[in-house]
């Protein structure tokens, strides 16, 4: 791997504005961090609830198609025909039993096997349709949230996750059995590590709504699981109590079960964000694009046994809450902006709220702490090798 | 009331222009005023990719009267002072128009929307895609929006949005 100069502060508090900035830096993280062994969310199985069913997602560039087979099996491939590599599949989503690549008419099914070509008697003698299915990358399910990883080398998926399989497990409604409702997409100029230490960390003095929705400050608890520092926030609901500046009001109702743990957040490195909040199941499939841009797709979700009632008011309250025009977080997506503006300065990013001591890292964090980002700065630096200076 | 086929046309250009420029205005207030006073008034804005595959799920959710006042309220009141503010450009074509009863009209356009954020000072697209609207004709012969399907092709957005489209 190159060797790269970048000095880093001794402070656990402190993050170099560089790193967000340079692109010597972004290539070695895709090859580091998105090619390297970690575990990367890309779907959740009911986005492809028939036989069928299939959506193409590209992972910082790398295409992949992930479909349910005829039999009711979700597989992952990489979206490349086996002959010469022609991108297989176009849509974004779509229900096709078989793939057929334009280029020389090669035929896949569902499962990826290679089920026909034409002329093959002028190939290759030996040739045999059994050595050509999709090449497909590792992957493996967690209540439904499809992880790919690029490497052989990562660990399994469960280790991965650690101790923020709990709250992501309640936070896909504790089973996993859910319903799309569809999808919002975004790209954002900024870099994807400004994205994900601003998305999912709550800045409760940004959102004027908050005031004028008259909601008080939740109750909540922040902690960090595995080296990683994948970041889990389980608060209790604070719903509005009094008047509201709103007409409809069914837009910050909460019709659901278990306000005492009403909202949730489990934010995996390096850019996966999730979050349940009131009825809104929101899980955010973010990828960078470039070292400038990173794109995110914020896919939102029923559950399997809500009624008609449900299903509207969760659409109703999807759609306007919590996405990049959403009441509550439009003005977070300013801020990625300003923040990768910001960067192009020298010094460093200098986190406050919740450290006590510069030089240790903690795992507990209050609700709206900056520092529960911290361990996953650690991690993220000594993945890049860059060292941690000693005075 | 309407005589003929030509100054109904003009008259639902004339609300699909009132739209575009209360919005490249950022007036809300008059935004709210192009559409009918009635309690099912509604806005929805979302992708042609989300409505192609039977996915409802919108950008914007406006399903009634109430929702498109709260919409002024979020613009004018609520998120003042914390975002990039931007200028609009919003080009209309009616494409197609049909009497769907006595007082309503269905009408079809194509739009695209330019964005100059004001820090950047830099043009760029920020949406394409097509109106379909219900038009209510008023006691008084006027039209009023009575709703509104903004049907993005742009499926993926260069931002957020502030300002409807
Ligand atoms: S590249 Fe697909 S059939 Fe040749
Ligand atoms: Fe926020």
């Amino acid at each position: 791997m190159t060797e790269m100069k970048l000095s880093w502060p001794k402070n656990y508090n402190e993050v170099p504005k560089e790193a967000f900035v340079r692109e010597d830096i972004y290539a070695e993280e895709v090859k580091r961090i998105f090619h390297g062994t970690e575990w990367h969310p890309v779907a959740h199985e009911s986005e492809l609830p028939n036989a069928g069913d299939f959506k193409t997602y590209r992972l910082s560039g790398v295409p992949l198609l992930i479909g349910r087979d005829v039999e009711g099996v979700v597989r992952v491939f990489y979206n490349a025909c086996s002959h010469r590599g022609n991108q297989l599949e176009t849509a974004v989503m779509g229900n096709k039993t078989e793939f057929e690549c334009p280029y020389h008419r090669w035929l896949f099914d569902s499962k990826g096997d290679l089920v026909g070509c034409p002329n093959p008697r002028e190939f290759l003698p030996g040739f045999n349709k059994a050595d050509y299915p999709l090449a497909q990358p590792r992957f493996d399910i967690f209540f439904g949230l499809v992880f790919v990883t690029l490497s052989s080398e990562t660990e399994p998926l469960l280790a991965y996750l650690g101790d923020s399989q709990n709250t992501l497990r309640e936070l896909l409604a504790g089973d996993g059995r859910l319903k799309l409702l569809g999808y919002q997409k975004v790209r954002y100029d900024t870099n994807w590590k400004s994205y994900t230490d601003n998305d999912g960390y709550h800045a409760p003095l940004l959102h004027q709504a908050f005031k004028m929705l008259n909601w008080q400050g939740g109750n909540g608890r922040q902690f960090t699981a595995t080296k990683r520092g994948h970041i889990c926030f389980e608060s209790a609901l604070s719903v509005a109590t009094g008047p509201t500046v709103l007409k409809d009001k069914s837009l910050i109702e909460f019709k659901g079960q278990d306000p005492a743990v009403g909202s949730r957040i489990v934010s995996l490195f390096p850019t996966f964000v999730s979050t349940k909040h009131l009825d809104v199941i929101n899980l955010r499939f973010a990828t960078p694009i470039d070292a400038e841009t990173v794109e995110v797709h914020y896919a939102y979700f029923a559950h399997q046994d809500d009624d008609e009632d449900m299903v509207r008011h969760r659409l109703r309250q999807s759609s306007n809450l919590l996405g990049p025009c959403g009441l509550i977080s439009m003005e977070d997506a300013s801020i990625f902006h300003r923040i990768h503006i910001g960067n192009h300065t020298p010094g460093s990013a200098i986190f406050q709220k919740g450290v006590h001591d510069p030089l240790k890292l903690e795992s507990e964090f209050l609700q709206n702490d900056e520092s529960g980002n911290l361990p996953r700065w650690e991690y993220y630096r000594s993945v890049m090798g860059f060292e941690r200076a000693t005075a | 009331m309407i005589e003929t086929d030509m100054s109904l046309e003009a008259a639902l250009n004339a609300v699909l222009l009132a739209d575009a420029d209360a919005l490249d205005s950022k007036d809300m207030q008059r935004w709210l005023d192009n559409y009918a006073d009635e309690e099912n008034a509604s806005y929805f804005c979302r992708s042609a990719e989300n409505s192609e595959h039977g996915l409802a799920l919108g950008l914007m959710y406006d399903d009634c009267r109430a929702r498109l006042e709260d919409r002024v309220t979020f613009v004018n009141d609520i998120w003042v002072g914390t975002f990039q503010d931007y200028r609009t450009r919003h080009f209309v074509q009616l494409t197609s128009y049909h009497r769907a009863d006595t007082a309503t009209l269905e009408m079809r356009s194509n739009f695209s929307v330019f964005m100059t954020p004001k820090d950047s000072g830099i043009t760029q697209v920020l949406a394409a895609g097509q109106y379909l609207d219900s038009v209510r004709q008023q006691k008084n012969g006027g039209l009023k929006l009575l709703s509104r399907r903004a049907e993005l092709d742009t499926s993926v957005l260069p931002r957020y949005l502030v300002y409807p489209i």
